[in-house]
């Protein structure tokens, strides 16, 4: 079981990411934006044990969130959920450490396995 | 024409002189019939005749000098309009000549052609006509070249943008078959509807979306170093569950010693579960399929056969086309997309390898791909 941070600004990704993932028995924390990420990250006692954030959110994105947060010294794995299929360029943000990158549809499966490798 | 003006005031000189020269000898004449100085009147008369001799001497040497002047004029105004001419025909040949190499480049694709303007109007005229077909060429290529990539634009976007509302509908679906037994049979049926079609939708889309990455130069691989006969097992291994379905045999072939390949795996895995999902879903419960995978030290060639219904020739040879599938009542049958075997030659291209397909009515298919092997400074010990 882990403490995870759902980051995504669609509800209806949310309640299906977090159902899914709770009747995993993992723990879970939402948010819908960049910010609300930066500041669940900062206010967090204890500190989550992986964060699973959509790459493109309004205002402010995962990605951009994550870089925030990875110069504040927070070295949590993070996995990228992203609406393209070839997930990421991978050397793209190559100083953010993204563990992986989780392409939509979801496979679930795979999801879960990537969770309990990364915790 | 001065000469000839001057020649014509000459003539008019000579003959108000000669008239003259007649009245003197006249008045002469009568001086004599009337007896008054005879002497003088005939020395008049002899004299006023010479005269009218020189006189008549000059004019006809005036005249043979105008005629010459005259002629002189004729022939150079011939030479001056032959030169003329020369001279119209060379300023028309070099624009012309610029034109046929201009019109050349044009239709060789070389959309910035064009031409000086200049000689004559006419071909100056031609030149400017010339170069607005081309500029008119040019601003519809890039019209053109601009609708293509507000096409290509538009399905990458609408293809990520279907992709979050159909995430939420597979993923639902899913949440509802996990507590199955919460549904009566009828309502879990539903939803395994439901659940298949989503997937299908998943499926044309990503067959869309990797459509248009090709069409944009942006469908890419990372290929890395790869044991073709594990990517092949693992291929076989996906897609065990649906030939056992369907009551057909997939059997595997590989040769030992295999040279590596370099390839993005998940791509070219998607090559072959497309070469044996078709091979699955068009060949009728309980054929053969078998995949061979061979070396010949340059290339690793995967085949992929069956013993189905086959493809007829004038299918075979448009089967890698787009939306290129199998007869009307097949289609309805089987569930693909159309696209498949269009992708999977794109992919294989990225590869630097070939793909092919033979088949015989009535005995089955053969889908061969062929890939290049990565040279090996210790494989070519071994052998």
């Amino acid at each position: 079981m882990a403490r995870i941070l759902l980051a995504d600004d669609s509800e209806t990704i949310l309640l299906l990411l977090r159902t899914r993932l709770e009747m995993e028995g993992h723990e879970v924390e939402t948010a819908a934006d960049g910010q609300q990420v930066v500041d669940a990250v900062r206010a967090a006692a204890p500190p989550h044990d992986i964060f699973l954030l959509d790459a493109m959110m309004p205002r402010k994105s995962g990605i951009d969130a994550l870089r925030e947060l990875r110069a504040e010294g927070v070295e949590t794995p993070v996995l990228i959920v992203s609406a393209h299929t070839d997930g990421g360029n991978g050397d793209e943000h190559a100083d953010l450490e993204i563990a992986g990158y989780v392409s939509k549809p979801i496979d679930f499966p795979r999801l879960f396995a990537r969770i309990a490798e990364l915790t | 024409m001065i000469g000839v003006a001057r020649f014509l005031q000459q003539r008019q000189d000579f003959e108000n002189a000669t008239a003259r020269s007649y009245q003197s000898e006249i008045e002469a004449r009568n001086r004599l019939a009337r007896g008054e100085h005879p002497a003088a009147a005939r020395t008049a008369i002899v004299s006023q005749q010479r005269r009218r001799q020189a006189l008549r001497d000059e004019i006809s040497s005036q005249t043979r000098d105008t005629a010459l002047l005259v002629g002189a004029g004729l022939i150079a105004g011939l030479t001056g309009a032959a030169l003329l001419f020369t001279g119209l025909i060379s300023s028309m040949r070099r624009p012309l000549e610029d034109l046929v190499e201009a019109s050349g480049r044009l239709a060789g694709g070389d959309l910035d052609a064009r031409v000086s303007v200049g000689g004559l109007s006419e071909t100056a005229t031609l030149g400017a006509a010339f170069n607005e077909m081309a500029g008119e060429l040019q601003r519809r290529a890039g019209e053109r070249d601009q609708l293509d990539r507000m096409k290509d634009e538009f399905v990458l976007t609408a293809s990520h943008e279907l992709r979050s509302p159909l995430t939420s509908v597979q993923g639902f679906a899913e949440l509802l078959l996990l507590e199955r037994e919460k549904l009566d049979p009828k309502q879990a049926e539903t939803v395994e509807v439901i659940l298949d079609n989503t997937r299908h939708l998943v499926r044309l889309l990503n067959d869309l979306l990797d459509l248009a990455r090709s069409d944009a130069g942006r469908l890419t691989i990372k290929p890395v170093p790869t044991d073709a006969a594990a990517l092949v097992e693992d291929a076989v291994r996906t897609m065990r569950a649906q030939f056992d379905a369907r009551g057909q045999s997939l059997a595997l072939e590989i040769e030992p010693g295999l040279p590596r390949i370099a390839a993005d795996r998940d791509r070219l895995r998607q090559v072959l579960v497309n070469l044996l999902t078709n091979a699955n879903e068009y060949c009728p419960e309980g054929a053969g399929v078998g995949v061979k995978v061979t070396g010949d030290g340059a290339d690793v060639e995967i085949d992929v056969s069956d013993d189905g219904p086959g493809i007829p020739e004038e299918q075979l040879a448009h089967i890698f086309e787009r939306f290129s599938r199998g007869d009307a009542g097949e289609t309805q049958r089987v569930g693909g997309t159309g696209l498949g075997l269009a992708i999977s030659k794109s992919l294989v291209e990225l590869h630097g390898g070939t793909i092919g397909a033979e088949s015989t009515p009535g005995e089955g298919s053969t889908f061969r791909v062929r890939l290049p092997a990565i040279a090996s400074p210790d494989r070519a010990e071994v052998t």
